[in-house]
């Protein structure tokens, strides 16, 4: 894509390019006004658009259909009516009452699916040996899923005291877990810096260093 | 002694803005002048590619866009790659969001991208992906996993119109689906746990497809359902889209990244020895 020629794309792309080295300002030198000022921006920007999106989909979803005759959608415009009493203490109690209909609700949705795809599939994973195509490391790889499931549950099992022969079984599986956690933080160093080129290759290519993308 | 054993302790409490100066520096250096260094492809990024390699023009998938403008840097590369490979094999794509309300802004940002992708209105030529026959934008959908459980049963009860008012029915690529059946697959593009929802409510419930080019730190938890065989494949962040990128022969904005990100790598890796060295070297000699 070519460089933005229109006057608006340009001043967009510039005021991008001040408000990402306005936010970096607090690590590279210390916390400003400059920083202050694109933090509230951005907050406020990213408000302004959830209440516009929320308000359309309020509009789309429900206002319309009501309007088309629809008026079981009614129950649901009481029940987010009802959360708005959170802030009044004296009539707070009715707030509970949609809370508890969204927890049921979400609930419900999730375990038709959770049993099988959180617990049932994760066990057949683990235990299921690799085919007959496998490669030596296939199997390593199986091996050490099954052992270290079954170690790191040992760990979590609080019923018996983790002491004697047992002690070791545990221990072992707090090693394993502390290795799962090691390569999670990894990878979310991995996100991080992935955000943090992404918006250096942005300055680059405001400031027609590099080609814009 | 005394001056060796300052020097330990100085890299110990060296000010933490002079290493981000280094990062910051150091990562625009690959953008300037790439490095090309070799990319190995993972196995998840190969079973997505081949998966989608046995799509044809018959086949409907859902591109679900679950991340914000914020990772475009870490998800949009991946989400373009896929996007391409499926143009390339003339698959139809539903592009829907029901993660993030800036969704519009990564839908604009992957037709930018991908010239085929013709919007509303707009002539298609030979080659090119017609509005509303070949691909279509559904936009924001509020309601998390709830919406996801009603979508894979009746897409028709969730929504009633594309992003830009045409109903549903009017829609023709829309002629023959109903529900998460006529779906190949969601490839879900997420920064949070929107492939959970989509494994649960589209891959049990229904036997849907299911794979995610997710964000770096969600691979490892994503990679759980690969090894059970509940989704079919997964892309690590950018460093899985410039896999992708290879796969398809089409190299771009991941590849130049990833020497971006191997740079920061290098960087993370001698500030931690240096730091463990310092810490070590000062207690040796009794400095904490």
């Amino acid at each position: 894509m070519p460089y933005p020629t229109n006057p608006a794309d340009i001043i967009g792309a510039w005021v991008g390019a001040f408000l990402t080295l306005a936010i970096y300002s607090y690590i590279l030198y210390k916390e400003t006004r400059v920083y202050r000022l694109a933090e509230y921006i951005y907050v406020g920007i990213a408000f302004a658009v959830s209440l516009t999106i929320s308000v359309q989909q309020i509009w789309n979803q429900i206002i319309v259909r009501i309007l088309g005759g629809q008026y079981i959608y009614i129950i649901g415009v009481i029940l987010g009516l009802m959360l708005l009493t959170l802030p009044f203490k004296s009539i707070r109690w009715i707030s509970r009452y949609p809370v508890i209909f969204l927890m049921g609700l979400g609930f419900g949705v999730t375990i038709r699916g959770a049993l099988t795809a959180n617990i049932v599939g994760q066990i057949r994973g683990s235990i299921t040996p690799p085919g007959a195509t496998a490669t030596m490391l296939d199997w390593f790889n199986f091996a050490w899923i099954c052992l270290g499931t079954l170690l790191i549950i040992s760990y979590f099992t609080f019923t018996v005291e983790h002491t004697g022969w047992y002690y070791y079984p545990t221990k072992l599986g707090r090693y394993i877990l502390l290795l799962g956690l090691g390569a999670y933080y990894g990878n979310t160093v991995q996100f991080r810096m992935t955000m943090l080129a992404g918006r250096v290759q942005y300055l680059l290519q405001v400031f027609k260093i590099i080609p814009w993308p | 002694m005394g001056e060796s054993q300052s020097i330990w302790v100085k890299l110990g409490a060296v000010d933490k803005r002079i290493l981000y100066w280094i990062l910051f520096i150091s990562l625009a250096i690959p953008y300037i002048r790439p490095i090309g260094l070799p990319v190995s492809i993972a196995e998840t990024s190969y079973a997505l590619y081949n998966f989608i390699e046995k799509l044809g023009p018959n086949d409907v998938v859902v591109m679900a866009i679950e991340f914000g403008v914020s990772a475009w840097s870490e998800c949009l590369p991946g989400f373009v790659a896929v996007s391409k490979h499926l143009v390339m094999r003339g698959v139809k794509i539903i592009y829907w969001c029901v993660g993030y309300t800036d969704c519009d802004l990564t839908m604009e940002a992957v037709m930018a991208r991908i010239p085929q992708l013709k919007g509303p209105g707009q002539p298609a030529g030979p080659g090119d992906y017609k509005y509303g026959v070949d691909w279509v934008y559904m936009g924001y959908i509020a309601g998390g996993e709830t919406t996801v459980a009603q979508l894979a049963d009746d897409i028709r009860q969730v929504l009633r119109a594309d992003k830009y008012g045409t109903p549903i029915d009017q829609i023709p690529l829309f002629q023959n689906v109903r529900n998460a059946k006529d779906i190949k697959i969601v490839i879900d593009s997420t920064t949070g746990d929107y492939g959970d929802y989509y494994v649960r409510q589209w891959r049990i419930r229904y036997g849907t497809a299911v794979a995610e080019i997710g964000i770096a730190m969600n691979y490892s938890t994503f990679m759980a359902y690969y090894q059970a065989g509940l989704a079919v494949g997964a892309l690590k962040g950018i460093r899985g889209a410039a896999e992708y990128e290879k796969l398809i022969g089409q190299l771009g904005e991941a590849t130049t990244s990833l020497d971006a990100l191997n740079v920061s790598h290098l960087l993370v890796i001698i500030a931690i020895i240096m730091a463990n060295l310092s810490y070590v070297m000062t207690r040796r000699r009794g400095g904490g």
